[in-house]
């Protein structure tokens, strides 16, 4: 989907041949998302049966593309559009959690440091690159750096969420009733 | 070289079946270039260890040594001066005096300290360089924004020379861009070859430290430290500097 809008904002600036539309676009995402030639090619197929963009006549080998006016409408739409998360937390580690403190017989504490102490190791990985970089010259890098910092801590958070909740339920257990 | 040093050191209230253990014996060394962060829940001995690290509280058991020195052996005066000359503190609550401009603040510890005021203001001007305010000196705390006050309180705490800097939730009041403003200025300070210990419940300013050491109901549970990341190594060499158009217009 990003790599279809990716392409069509580079086309948004000024008319472009494959091979650019491929660098510009792992220049601009951070270097996070190599995409292949191919499948540069294959999406701008599908904008161009989309009427989206259109090729420009060629003058040789290569083919230049530009961006259509129904084209600029999609990607303006695209823009405007908050993005919201699609399904409900699915990942393994929430699921990992949620079964460890079903089965009663797992050591959920034990499990939640080493996960924390894994996220933090990774926190502290990415924290050395964010202080290594050019806050003038890397700034889509440094963007992208934050996204999996946040993400990371967020992570961690939600890990001492946990262990709260599950302490809370101890206590009240032991509690005479 | 160690600075700091827990051997064995413990802190309890009490004694028999109404005792309080606010932290086992701890064992801990930390090198002249670290920065070692401290996390943990609220009651695990995050700001017990800090403490008597900083001099501000005796331990009850073991050893606490400060750039080789045993605090145990030191009187309550000996104590205060190693608290102005060798041990600087930053809190959450920033406790810089309003009366005071940025400079006078800064100044102070040396001033109390005997040393001449003309010299304590020259060289509260510079550790107010070091932290990027030379131009805000005259100002008053009212008048600074609050991680510009957080900045002020980092070079009072670093003011003299000292190099051990203990921090207790130093970014606690701040937005993230400014906290991690004060995580720089925590970061050279160690790459220049001093030593900060830092308390702090935010993973993201956690992340800043070369250790980062989990305390659980008093006694240290595990330790964190960076971990290897060959997929972030190839994003940096796919990251080229300048953006740049796609192509001229045809």
């Amino acid at each position: 989907m990003s790599v279809r809008y990716g392409l069509l904002s580079l086309l948004a600036e000024a008319p472009a041949h494959g091979y650019q539309l491929k660098t510009a676009f792992e220049r601009r995402t951070g270097g996070s998302w190599a995409i292949n030639i191919g499948q540069v090619y294959t999406t701008l197929q599908r904008l161009e049966r989309d009427g989206l963009v259109s090729a420009l006549p060629t003058d040789g080998d290569r083919n230049d593309y530009r961006i259509t006016a129904s084209g600029a409408v999609a990607l303006e739409t695209w823009f405007a559009t908050p993005v919201v998360a699609e399904a409900p937390a699915r990942d393994e580690l929430t699921i990992k959690v949620l079964l460890a403190v079903a089965a009663g017989d797992v050591d959920v504490t034990n499990l939640i440091q080493r996960q924390r102490r894994a996220s933090v190791e990774q926190l502290q990985a990415y924290t050395r690159r964010k202080a290594q970089a050019d806050p003038q010259q890397d700034i889509a890098f440094l963007i992208l750096l934050d996204a999996l910092i946040f993400r990371t801590e967020a992570e961690i958070r939600w890990l001492d969420a946990c262990e709260a909740r599950i302490a809370q339920l101890t206590r009240t257990a032991k509690e005479p009733s | 070289m160690t600075l700091v040093q827990l051997e064995g050191a413990a802190r309890s209230f009490g004694t028999g079946h109404t005792q309080v253990v606010a932290l086992h014996p701890t064992t801990l060394a930390v090198d002249a270039g670290e920065l070692v962060a401290i996390m943990g829940p609220s009651g695990s001995g995050k700001t017990t260890l800090l403490s008597l690290v900083g001099g501000l509280d005796r331990a009850s058991g073991g050893r606490v040594l400060v750039e080789g020195t045993d605090l145990a052996t030191l009187k309550p005066h000996e104590l205060a001066i190693l608290r102005r000359r060798t041990v600087g503190y930053v809190f959450q609550d920033l406790n810089l005096l309003a009366g005071l401009t940025a400079r006078e603040n800064v100044s102070l510890p040396l001033e109390l300290d005997g040393m001449p005021v003309a010299r304590a203001q020259a060289e509260a001007l510079d550790a107010l360089a070091s932290v990027g305010l030379a131009e805000l000196g005259d100002r008053f705390p009212d008048d600074l924004s609050g991680g510009e006050q957080q900045r002020v309180a980092i070079a009072r705490a670093l003011v003299g020379a000292r190099r051990i800097l203990l921090a207790d939730e130093p970014t606690g009041a701040l937005d993230s861009m400014t906290g991690e403003s004060v995580m720089r200025l925590l970061r050279v300070h160690c790459d220049g070859g001093g030593t900060a210990i830092l308390v702090t419940h935010d993973a993201a300013h956690a992340a800043w430290a070369d250790r980062v050491v989990f305390l659980r109901d008093g006694r240290v549970v595990d330790e964190a430290r960076p971990a290897p990341n060959p997929e972030l190594a190839t994003l940096a060499t796919a990251a080229p500097a300048a953006p740049a158009a796609p192509a001229a217009p045809a």
